[in-house]
């Protein structure tokens, strides 16, 4: 089975239904089918090997999750681009991946000069519009002029009469950001992807009944994972790309009547201080999900209390394991409220010591994870796949350890470990400590080097509307709740934290301010 | 709003636009009726930014519901809503 299966079984079972809407446009799994049905005999025709990579830069959008699906289809790979990069870095990837054809979006036309100066094994560029540019050797096509003659609406199989091209298992390639600043791509198999979406159906209990509310874009693992899920349900994915208006977002959420909302910890920190969120009813509303990085438990209490009727799943992963590895059911986040929860389905984790043994309970260990939801490795780095997958585990680089009810709480990423002055000091301790002053908004808390301690511990603080604080307000906050060498020795306070894209804090750039 | 106040505006909240989040760099150039969201101009980060700006720099409130794009989502919009929240003030 491979991923484009998911849509063509519910396309079969759920044709009536509505499968995304976007703004004004809706459409249903019968005309999503038709749609990618097209797309992937039109990239049939490119001249292009199977197992080809192709990249695709294009917002969420109906024709993101056809051209998607129809990559895979039509026997080419995956590799989804982050709108937000600059044009050097998406030249790096599509270089790095040997990108045969991009797929890019017209609103992303500026980007186009620096993908074609890097990407030198481009020899297709694709839009959904004609492009006025120079495209030298690399031929252009448009999808506005894709040939619809001989379309036949009946929904049987047979229709297809394009080549069967094999791309193997290989079904995508998702790049991640990364704290050292290149992007590594990680290859993931279509029985990652299809092995964690039935896990993750499972556990969310995820019904044809289901809307989910999508803010988190489709090239970001967390996002895929939303539009797989959906689709495999049968549910309705609504998109909306808008989440700096925080307003449009609720006011869609109450129109469409999603039954679902998931985010990072800054959407959720969003909603709650910038936004009418806590007042309103969100009737239809059935859950939350949290994944992304840490939410403090401030903020999932604060979010407890705006909805106490409300599911919220606070949830575990990385791009590595395709993302799920665990999830906290949510009748159990009151009493293990900062656990990451437990494995999800089909999925093993174990504490390991550095000597590759399991770690008593209670015991502070790396997470590492095994199952059908672990990486093929990375694309074109066999050294740093090397030193991530040993025995066929993943070593996530996150310390953790689990209690006597086989719950995981994580303690910190390795590389967000800070020495201070000899002390292991946890980034992610301190930063839930300060995030309880009741003037805080976010923070975010990193090593910097120091002429004395040799590495000192800083934190970037942002206010909550209206508040003041000093950088002795919250020193002697942080000295009534931490050990005296995990208190900041620097403190700065800042209107806002610099983020990716996909909303997680992006701690190299702070570390550059 | 008088014109050279209504300029000044302009040119301010420009320049603070060039200046936080696109770097000077003159290639993004925009026009005072794009769109910050179309066009990628200000992200849900930056936005944040934007309004703070904003309040300090003509000393007013911006509330949550007025965080909306007929408010906020271009120079045309900001200069719009600046003008009748300072008229508000008197």
């Amino acid at each position: 089975m491979k991923i484009y299966d998911l849509l063509e079984k519910s396309a079969f079972q759920f044709g009536e239904r509505t499968a995304i809407i976007h703004q004004e446009e809706r459409i249903n799994y019968r005309e999503l089918y038709r749609q990618y049905c097209l797309f992937t005999r039109f990239l049939d025709s490119l001249d292009l090997p199977g197992g080809s990579r192709i990249a695709i830069l294009y917002e969420n959008s109906i024709n993101y999750v056809g051209l998607f699906f129809a990559i895979s289809r039509a026997g080419f790979v995956a590799v989804p681009l982050d709108t937000s990069q600059k044009p050097d870095k998406l030249g790096y990837i599509i270089s790095d991946c040997s990108a045969g054809a991009v797929i890019i979006q017209s609103k992303y036309h500026r980007v186009l000069k620096g993908i074609m100066e890097h990407g030198k094994s481009l020899e297709f560029i694709i839009s959904d519009k004609e492009i006025k540019a120079d495209f030298g050797e690399i031929e252009f096509h448009s999808l506005s002029g894709i040939n619809t003659d001989g379309w036949n609406e009946s929904l049987s199989p047979n229709d297809r009469n394009y080549s069967e091209k094999f791309s193997g298992e290989l079904a995508a390639i998702f790049y991640t950001s990364g704290s050292t600043g290149t992007p590594k791509g990680v290859k993931l198999s279509h029985k990652n992807l299809l092995s964690n979406t039935y896990a993750t159906v499972e556990y969310l209990e995820l019904k044809p009944e289901d809307r989910i509310m999508v803010i988190l874009p489709f090239y970001y693992i967390y996002g895929n994972s939303l539009l797989l899920t959906h689709i495999a349900s049968g549910g309705t994915i609504v998109i909306n790309n808008n989440f700096m208006y925080p307003e449009l977002i609720l006011d869609t959420m109450e129109k469409e009547k999603v039954t679902g909302f998931s985010g990072v910890p800054s959407n959720f920190m969003i909603l709650l201080n910038k936004s009418t969120f806590s007042k309103r009813k969100l009737e239809s509303l059935r859950y939350f999900t949290q994944a992304g990085g840490s939410m403090a438990p401030e903020i999932i209490k604060r979010l407890m209390k705006a909805f106490p009727n409300k599911q919220i799943f606070i949830m575990y992963g990385q791009t590595e394991a395709s993302p799920r590895v665990t999830y906290l059911p949510p009748d159990r986040l009151s009493e293990k409220i900062g656990s990451i929860g437990i494995p999800i389905p089909g999925v093993d984790v174990r504490i390991m010591n550095e000597e590759g043994f399991e770690v008593p309970t209670g015991e502070v260990g790396e997470l590492t994870v095994a199952g059908d939801n672990v990486m093929l490795g990375y694309w074109n780095k066999d050294d740093e796949e090397n030193q991530v997958i040993k025995e066929n585990r993943l070593y996530t680089g996150d310390f953790a350890k689990k209690d006597e009810d086989e719950y995981i709480y994580i303690i910190g990423r390795k590389k967000e470990i800070v020495k201070a002055a000899g002390n292991r000091v946890s980034t992610k301790e301190i930063e839930e400590r300060i995030l309880e002053h009741e003037n805080v908004a976010e923070v975010a808390v990193l090593g910097v080097k120091d002429d004395i301690l040799g590495e000192a511990v800083k934190a970037v603080v942002v206010l909550k509307e209206g508040c003041v604080g000093t950088s002795r307000d919250i020193q002697k906050f942080c000295r009534e709740k931490l050990a005296d060498f995990m208190v900041p020795k620097y403190i700065e306070f800042t209107d806002a934290l610099p983020k990716h894209q996909s909303g997680k804090i992006d701690k190299t750039k702070l570390a550059e301010i | 709003m008088t014109v050279l106040n209504e300029t000044t505006i302009r040119s301010a909240l420009r320049a603070f636009i060039m200046e936080s989040f696109l770097f000077g760099n003159t290639e993004q150039a925009f026009d005072d009726s794009d769109s910050f969201m179309e066009n990628g101009i200000v992200d849900s980060t930056g936005i944040l930014e934007l309004i703070s700006f904003i309040e300090e720099q003509y000393n007013i409130q911006i509330d949550d519901e007025e965080l909306i794009p007929e408010n906020l989502d271009s120079i045309n919009n900001l200069v719009s809503f600046i003008a009748r929240k300072t008229a508000k003030m008197g």
